[in-house]
């Protein structure tokens, strides 16, 4: 899936106050690209994901997901759009606390489709949760909660995933954990993964970071440039 | 693992400590039900009390008549005399002056036929009227034949009692006398059983009675007006009955008879509508402070339901959000939210309605001022239901319309941050 932002800007009004979380922001990403977004906390990545994933609108600007202008959907076909195309993994996990791990991973299966148990059961056991499918998210850890919602941003076999901070809550092991399990599945299956976080430390597995910072692009390095960096 | 399932959990679970909120919005619910049911009850009742004294009183008629006729008293008791056929009223009414009412009109010719043979007599009440018109405050129970229809000429409709007085039945005939001293000879058409004849002249001699106690006459012969005008050689009218267009148009419609009537002194205008006033004024202003009672019940419950509903909803918000976010239609996400409220308002309209039906008197009796209306049987019916499921819609969009707006206004991703701090 193809992502074009074109000279994208946002600004949030509180109390008279005016916020830019981003100012004219352009790039593109390609089918089957892994890219990581990092800043600072507030330079606008959740921004721009939110933005991508239709779950908000900008000032200006535009962003094409495979020649779609996602910005001018009406609320339903944005509805639509997420449900077909978008993956999205919430930095809170945003799990449903009456439900148990496997119905919240069925969730994104009920709009259109009758809920497929064995394939969201699959799904929990890729993430190493296939024994904790009938535990409701208050009985998970955070690790395990964030591994629900990332085997929930997969059920549908989206083309792309956005994935806000997934290991922002996590300790080192299990947040490479999660890194490891997004970036081998998106790539076995050729998903186009958009994934925030705060620093370069899991950059590993990206094809190009994105650097933000107040809510302007300041930098694109490609994996090669990023791996040596790595070790000067 | 069925995905009903995971609908009614998305429906009635996660409520955590807004639980005890909806359980207590639904408590509230059931007793605002409660209340404002049974006052519509009893206002229903009452309603039905005043409708059936209506019926009973028709304030909306005016009756015109002229004086009575003085011969009436003195028609013979026994002895050999010629058979009479007096008017009961002084046939003093111009139709033309009756028609300044700007009402409808039925028009009557009232008759006493007094018959006397050999040491024996027979009185029979003959009554012209309008086939069409006289329905609409008069009831006739036709047992056999038929009734009277506006074209018809020398046949007449009779009851029970009359017809066994002059030994006829269906299809048989009976003279009466004309005012020219010819008879008319009349063929029975219809047999009445029952009659309910709306403001009939008073009883003064001895006739056959459908109700033999009563002061008023009860029993006797119809014929269209045409065939009394014939038998009494005139057209003006004994007495003639104005049905006003409601009760209220009754003193505009009185003023114009009496203006009228004014320089026939012999013609009397009367109305009920005054007195009928009078009777439901107070029960009225009983029924006002009842469906008063009820309002603010529904007002101040309901808005205490509406309240905690909001809670509720306000709290799910997060829910809705996260529903949304992951591809839920709007409409999908607000159905959740609508089901859960449904369920919520209809399970207390339905508790409180049972528990009204349970609880409120079978019987209510009014203060003494109202006693001439008889008690009051409250009643549920169909506009109490519907008042219930306004209450109830009102309540839920009143709870709902906050969380409804927020989605509406915001992005999801301002409503999933915001609910997050």
């Amino acid at each position: 899936m193809r992502i074009v932002v074109q000279s994208v800007t946002k600004t949030y009004h509180r109390a008279r106050q005016s916020i830019a979380a981003l100012q004219n922001v352009s790039f593109e990403v390609s089918q089957g690209e892994l890219v990581l977004l990092v800043g600072p906390s507030g330079s606008g990545k959740t921004t721009l994901l939110n933005l991508i994933a239709a779950l908000d609108r900008p000032d200006r600007g535009e962003i094409l997901v495979d020649g779609l202008d996602v910005t001018g959907l009406s609320r339903s076909a944005a509805a639509g759009y997420r449900d077909e195309c978008v993956g999205i993994i919430f930095q809170s996990y945003n799990l449903l606390p009456q439900l148990t791990a496997l119905e919240n991973v069925l969730l994104p299966m009920l709009p259109r489709r009758r809920p497929n148990p064995r394939h969201a059961l699959e799904l929990l056991e890729t993430v190493g949760l296939g024994d904790r499918s009938s535990h409701r998210p208050s009985e998970l850890s955070g690790g395990e909660q964030q591994r629900v919602a990332i085997a929930r941003a997969l059920v549908n076999d989206p083309a792309m995933i956005l994935a806000d901070e997934p290991i922002g809550n996590l300790d080192d092991e299990n947040a490479r954990k999660i890194i490891a399990l997004l970036s081998d599945t998106c790539r076995q299956r050729g998903k186009t993964l958009l994934l925030v976080a705060h620093d370069r430390e899991m950059v590993g597995p990206a094809d190009r970071v994105f650097e933000i910072r107040a809510g302007s692009l300041t930098s694109i390095e490609r994996q090669a440039t990023l791996v040596a960096s790595q070790f000067t | 693992m069925s995905h009903r399932l995971i609908w009614r959990k998305l429906v009635f679970g996660g409520f955590g400590r807004r639980g005890l909120e909806a359980v207590i919005a639904a408590g509230v619910l059931v007793f605002a039900t409660a209340i404002v049911a049974g006052s519509l009850m009893v206002v229903q009742g009452a309603r039905d009390a005043i409708a059936r004294a209506a019926r009973d009183d028709r304030p909306d008629v005016v009756q015109v008549k002229s004086r009575f006729n003085r011969a009436v008293f003195e028609t013979p008791r026994s002895g050999n005399l010629p058979p009479l056929t007096l008017p009961v009223y002084e046939p003093l009414i111009d139709r033309d002056k009756v028609a300044a009412a700007e009402a409808t009109i039925l028009a009557r010719q009232s008759f006493l036929r007094n018959v006397v043979s050999g040491d024996s007599f027979l009185n029979i009440y003959i009554f012209g009227i309008d086939p069409e018109k006289e329905p609409q405050v008069s009831t006739f129970w036709v047992s056999r034949g038929r009734f009277l229809r506006g074209d018809d000429g020398a046949l007449a409709v009779v009851d029970q009692a009359t017809a066994r007085a002059l030994g006829v039945d269906l299809g048989g005939t009976f003279p009466v006398r004309k005012a020219d001293g010819q008879d008319l000879t009349l063929r029975v058409v219809g047999i009445l059983d029952r009659l309910e004849f709306r403001y009939p002249p008073p009883r003064t001699v001895d006739a056959p009675a459908l109700r033999p106690g009563s002061s008023a006459v009860t029993s006797g012969v119809f014929v269209t007006l045409h065939t009394s005008e014939e038998i009494f050689g005139r057209p003006t009218l004994t007495d003639a009955l104005v049905v006003a267009g409601t009760p209220e148009a009754v003193p505009a419609v009185v003023e114009r008879l009496r203006e009228a009537f004014r320089l026939e002194p012999g013609v009397f205008v009367s109305e009920s509508y005054s007195r009928f006033r009078r009777k439901v004024h107070d029960f009225t202003l009983t029924l006002a402070l009842f469906t008063a009672v009820g309002a603010a019940t529904a007002v101040l419950a309901g808005s205490f339901g509406a309240n905690l509903l909001h809670d509720v909803y306000a709290d799910r918000r997060r829910q809705y959000a996260i529903l949304l976010a992951l591809g839920f239609r709007p409409m999908q996400s607000a159905l959740i939210g609508i089901a859960f409220g449904l369920t919520m308002v209809g399970a207390a309209a339905v508790l409180g309605s049972v528990m009204a039906m349970v609880f409120a008197p079978k019987h209510f009796a009014m203060p003494s001022l109202m006693a001439e209306l008889g008690t009051i049987e409250p009643k549920f019916d169909a506009l109490v239901v519907a008042v219930l499921g306004g209450m109830g819609m009102a309540i839920l969009a009143l709870g709902m319309a906050p969380t409804a707006l927020q989605l509406a206004r915001c992005s999801i991703a301002a409503t999933l941050s915001e609910e997050r701090g």
